[in-house]
């Protein structure tokens, strides 16, 4: 999207000529690109990649340059100038200057100048006034202060002297008592914590140039080694997925992922040994054996290690004929995205719950069923909003007043082996299940081809469709294409940490059942489904915004303890399969696979 | 084109100027005319640091690899031509800088045909055949010569279908003499016809009487009107010439766009035979009076208009596309002026004047060319070099430089200004004014 108020915007045909193609003439200009601006910069206070912004605090208090180390603040330096400027303009009382001017002489006599206390309004932590440590001055002991760590509990205090600063709010009143190195002088200023940007954003100009990046890192191929990925967050991973052996197609046991920065970098048939939480050291490279070393690392491309030049391959979809094949195709899609959300709620109820004491016969499989358990409840939430999606569209493209909500739930979902349909099948999370998990959500192949197609009638429309696309409608269908390839990356995640535990390990059941007739339990859990169902059919139907209500109550029945998420969970404690049942109700009959016979 | 020489521009000329219209605050980046919308903390940013703001001004106004350097005397190949076909007319303006077309004595003879065919196929032979190539015919009242002027066209459409050339005709009348054979020629033929005209009968009687005294508005609305009426092929407009002495510039311009003419441009005196050229203290209200009538045209123009008025029409397509020239015309350069005598002139306005004297049709003056032009880049003039409208004004007509003063300076600068403004407002609110004033480059 096009910033609504350019700084800068090439108006005649000579301006556009100087930076773009004549023939665009509206086109606008762009400033300096996003990636130049502060905000983009990687600074944290660790002490940065292109700013440490601990910077910052040394000019919290006017005037002053100040150096916080621990729980103490030395004076680095007083800028008298900007005293004497001040006092002239009638902005600092004599008083106040003459105690700046105090300090300056002091460090000019070559003396420490410490902060032994600091009064103000600490954020979160509220009004304060706190002692700092101090060194041993003349006579008097050294002091530890008020500031500890571990910063926690009721009447926490900040858990050292820079922490203390950064709470400080802008504009709040601050007052500081000085102290020089021999305790002779004490002397007390009040001002208001500093700015540290104009009205603009731009940096204040209290900081001098390269004052943000005089701490940073380096030499940064030997803090490539010290600092995790946590850090060196866009171009450091601390694992990825090993190099292919030469002619060895991407699985298992492939996937697993290995330290980034190993010392062995020899390729092998087999795999090299899994990242695993113990120390570094043998294993990857040495501190200083990495500065010679860097070239080494490889390139990482979608999690996995590569040598050779990396091509994307675009995958183009197939226009529909025309406006009814294309509905057709989206009736149906709503409906895949149904039966897979049915599929993967299914799977994850019949992991073991948390609790099971079993779990803890492997100090790995309690994280590893807790994460694929979330991993496929957030797929499934996924899928959910996928349904409203393509409603959306669909009502998009239908005649007005013709719209009818697509919550017909697919009869068969696109597979490849056998394909290109299968059953839809619910069942628990085995190994089988997780495999045609992958399968559903495999870029051109699963459902993703699917929407491939319906992409590509968008953008290349018959003469029926022309008119009712919008720019919407296609990005839309975008979306949801993009969020299957991170389903499909998910799921062989989900393969890579279940794969090294028997499917009993994990799973309630191999093959639970299902629930008998009249079971209690999946009673109200499929009297609660249709009532969702309901109240979506009714939401889509009435529209955005005027569906609001409806469609919000459908989202507030899934949680809470009364909701179908415990109502499911109930179902699978009786160690049952956690299925739903399709309403007897022509709005829900199960929808087949367009132009497809169903036996 | 060949670059032979470079007259650098001035340290100390601006980049820039800053202007504001309806449509916001603008910038003018002065080499190439470059025109840029400015957010409001932008524009107060640059009004603070004037230096800052040149700087990146410049930086805007960067050559890009499409544009020539505007430092360079170039010596293009010579596009148009002017034929002062005739030493003679049946008008006796007062202001005329052609005395009637015999150049004080220097062009007494009538131009024969043979003079003008062979200058044609000079410039046939030598002009650039993928541009277009113009043919015009002055004098004198060039219709005193009308056989030769048929003649040339027919001869030089027979050359330019040989050729595959695109040639085009024009002609600058008096309009009193237009007979019905020259309608059909302008109309067959791709002319851009310009007449003559100062404004209603009043006005246009004073200025521009018959030998004898009497008055040649009704006979010039009667032979045009024809032509007005069904201009074929041919382009008329009409050129009104200001004096001293009035400036009800409104009326006299409605009444010559009653008469069916689709635009006239107005050219004030600044050097005049009779003394009527406008001194310093007309500008002002010259400008006043223009100003006023582009405005009234700028609303047409809102409304979906066309705008009647060439010189705002030119100057608002000329910014449009960022037309940006170290030289206020041709001459010397891609035009040339043909006496009767044969020998090339660099400006219909200079015939007989030695400095200006480039050749003729058997050669050009190569180096002559060279240091007229060397001379005449806006760079070498001391007042123009340092002054922000340089690329577009460029000094203004070479006949015209002693007359140039502050004053008539400011009216240029003012007159651009309210433009520029202009120009920002249309584009807004109708950028279809515009767009199909976008053509490719060649």
């Amino acid at each position: 999207m096009p910033p609504s108020q350019p700084k800068l915007f090439a108006r005649n045909v000579a301006a556009v000529r100087r930076f773009a193609d004549p023939s665009n003439l509206l086109s606008i200009t762009a400033g300096n690109p996003v990636s130049t601006r502060l905000e983009s910069g990687i600074g944290n206070c660790f002490p940065g990649l292109e700013c440490d912004l601990r910077n910052l605090e040394r000019r919290f208090f006017p005037f002053l340059e100040m150096d916080p180390i621990d729980n103490f603040i030395f004076l680095a330096s007083v800028d008298t100038d900007g005293v004497a400027h001040a006092e002239a303009a009638g902005d600092l009382s004599q008083a106040d200057a003459s105690v700046y001017a105090g300090l300056a002489d002091d460090l000019k006599a070559g003396r420490s100048v410490l902060v032994s206390r600091i009064a103000g309004t600490f954020g979160v932590l509220g009004p304060l006034s706190l002692n700092l440590g101090l060194p041993a001055l003349g006579q008097a002991p050294a002091i530890d202060g008020d500031l500890t760590i571990p910063s926690t509990g009721p009447g926490r205090k900040p858990p050292d002297a820079w922490t203390a600063i950064r709470l400080l709010n802008e504009g709040t009143d601050v007052t500081l008592v000085f102290v020089n190195d021999d305790g002779s002088k004490t002397s007390t200023l009040t001002a208001k914590r500093a700015r540290y940007l104009d009205d603009n954003g731009a940096l204040s100009a209290a900081f001098l140039p390269g004052e943000l990046s005089q701490s940073l890192c380096s030499p940064w191929t030997h803090d490539f080694r010290d600092c995790g990925c946590f850090y060196w967050a866009s171009n450091h991973p601390d694992i990825a997925q090993p190099l292919l052996s030469p002619g060895t197609p991407a699985g298992q046991p492939w996937n697993a992922p290995v330290p980034w920065e190993r010392r062995d970098r020899t390729v092998r048939a087999t795999p090299p040994a899994k990242a695993t939480e113990a120390p570094s050291e043998p294993i990857e490279l040495r501190h200083y054996e990495i500065n010679n070393r860097w070239q080494e690392l490889h390139f990482v491309v979608g999690g996995r290690e590569i040598t050779a030049p990396f091509s994307p391959t675009a995958v183009q979809g197939a226009p529909f004929r025309d406006l009814t094949e294309l509905l057709a195709n989206l009736n149906y899609a709503a409906g895949v995205e149904l039966a897979v959300a049915q599929e993967y709620l299914a799977a994850a109820f019949s992991l073991k719950p948390d609790s099971d004491p079993s779990l803890q016969a492997n100090p790995d499989l309690p994280g590893d069923v807790k994460a694929a358990r979330a991993e496929l409840m957030r797929i499934a939430i996924g899928e959910m909003r996928h349904t409203r999606v393509v409603n959306d569209v669909i009502r998009g493209l239908s005649d007005a007043g013709k719209f009818e909500p697509a919550l017909r739930v697919a009869s068969q979902v696109p597979h490849q082996n056998p394909g290109p349909f299968r059953p839809v099948m619910a069942r628990a999370a085995t190994r089988q299940a997780i495999d045609d998990f992958i399968q559903i959500e495999a870029q051109s192949t699963g459902v993703d081809g699917l929407y491939n197609n319906i992409l590509a009638t968008l953008q290349f429309p018959p003469a029926d469709v022309k008119n009712r696309v919008t720019d919407e409608w296609i990005q839309a269908i975008r979306s949801v294409i993009a969020e299957g390839e991170d389903h499909f990356e998910t799921f062989l995640n989900i393969q890579e940490w279940l794969s090294s535990h028997s499917e009993s390990d994990y799973l309630r059941a191999l093959a639970p059942p299902r629930p008998p007739a009249g079971n209690p339990g999946d009673a109200t859990l499929q009297a609660a489904y249709a009532s969702v169902l309901n109240n979506l059919y009714t939401g889509y139907k009435k529209g955005r915004f005027l569906g609001a209500d409806e469609i919000n109550a459908a989202r507030a029945s899934m949680l809470g303890s009364d909701g179908v998420v415990a109502k499911a969970e109930a179902v699978a404690r009786q160690n049952f399969l956690v299925t739903f049942t399709t309403p007897a109700d022509p709005r829900f009959t199960p929808i087949d696979p367009p132009g497809v016979l169903v036996a | 084109m060949l670059a032979v020489s470079v007259v650098p521009g001035s340290p100390q000329a601006p980049n820039y100027r800053r202007f504001r219209s309806g449509a916001g605050e603008h910038l003018l980046v002065v080499p190439h005319t470059r025109i840029f919308d400015l957010s409001h903390a932008l524009a107060a940013s640059l009004d603070v640091d004037v230096q800052a703001a040149d700087r990146f001004a410049a930086a805007l106004g960067e050559t890009s690899e499409l544009e020539a350097d505007l430092a360079a005397v170039v010596t293009p190949a010579p596009q148009s031509l002017s034929l002062n076909v005739s030493s003679s007319c049946n008008l006796s303006c007062g202001y005329c800088y052609a005395d009637r077309g015999a150049f004080g004595g220097a062009q007494a003879a009538t131009m024969q045909t043979v003079v003008a065919e062979q200058a044609v196929e000079r410039l046939l032979a030598v002009a650039d055949p993928a541009r277009p190539i113009t043919i015009g015919f002055l004098g004198g009242e060039p219709l005193r010569n009308r056989d030769l002027v048929h003649a040339i066209v027919h001869f030089a459409g027979g050359r330019a279908q040989q050729q595959k050339l695109d040639v085009r005709f024009s002609i600058t009348t008096n309009g009193t003499l237009i007979a019905d054979s020259d309608i059909k020629l302008f109309r067959d033929h791709r002319f851009a016809v310009t007449i003559s005209i100062d404004g209603d009968a009043v006005a246009h009687d004073a200025q521009r009487p018959l030998r004898n005294g009497s008055g040649s508005f009704a006979r010039l609305a009667k032979r045009a009107a024809p032509l007005l009426a069904d201009p074929g092929r041919a382009q008329v407009a009409a050129r009104m010439t200001v004096r001293c002495d009035r400036f009800d510039l409104e009326p006299r311009l409605n009444a010559i766009w009653s008469l069916g003419f689709p635009e006239a441009g107005v050219a004030p005196l600044r050097v005049a035979a009779d003394g009527s050229e406008l001194r310093d203290d007309a500008w002002p209200i010259y400008r006043d009076a223009l100003i006023a009538v582009a405005s009234r045209e700028l609303e047409r123009a809102m409304r979906g208009l066309p705008i009647r008025l060439t010189n705002f029409a030119v100057a608002l397509r000329q910014i449009h596309a960022g037309a940006s020239s170290p030289y206020p015309c041709g001459a010397g350069g891609g035009y040339f002026s043909v006496a009767a005598d044969g020998d090339w002139y660099a400006c219909h306005r200079a015939i007989g004047d030695k400095r200006y004297r480039l050749g003729s049709s058997a050669a050009l003056d190569e180096s002559g060319r060279r240091s007229f032009l060397e001379a005449r880049h806006v760079h070498a003039k001391a007042d123009c070099r340092i002054c922000w409208a340089r690329y577009l004004c460029a000094g203004g007509c070479h006949q015209e430089t002693g007359a140039r003063s502050v004053a008539s300076c400011n009216f240029i600068r003012d007159w651009l200004d309210f433009c520029l403004a202009s120009y920002c407002e249309l584009s807004s609110t109708r950028p279809d004014h515009f767009a199909h004033r976008l053509k490719p480059k060649a």
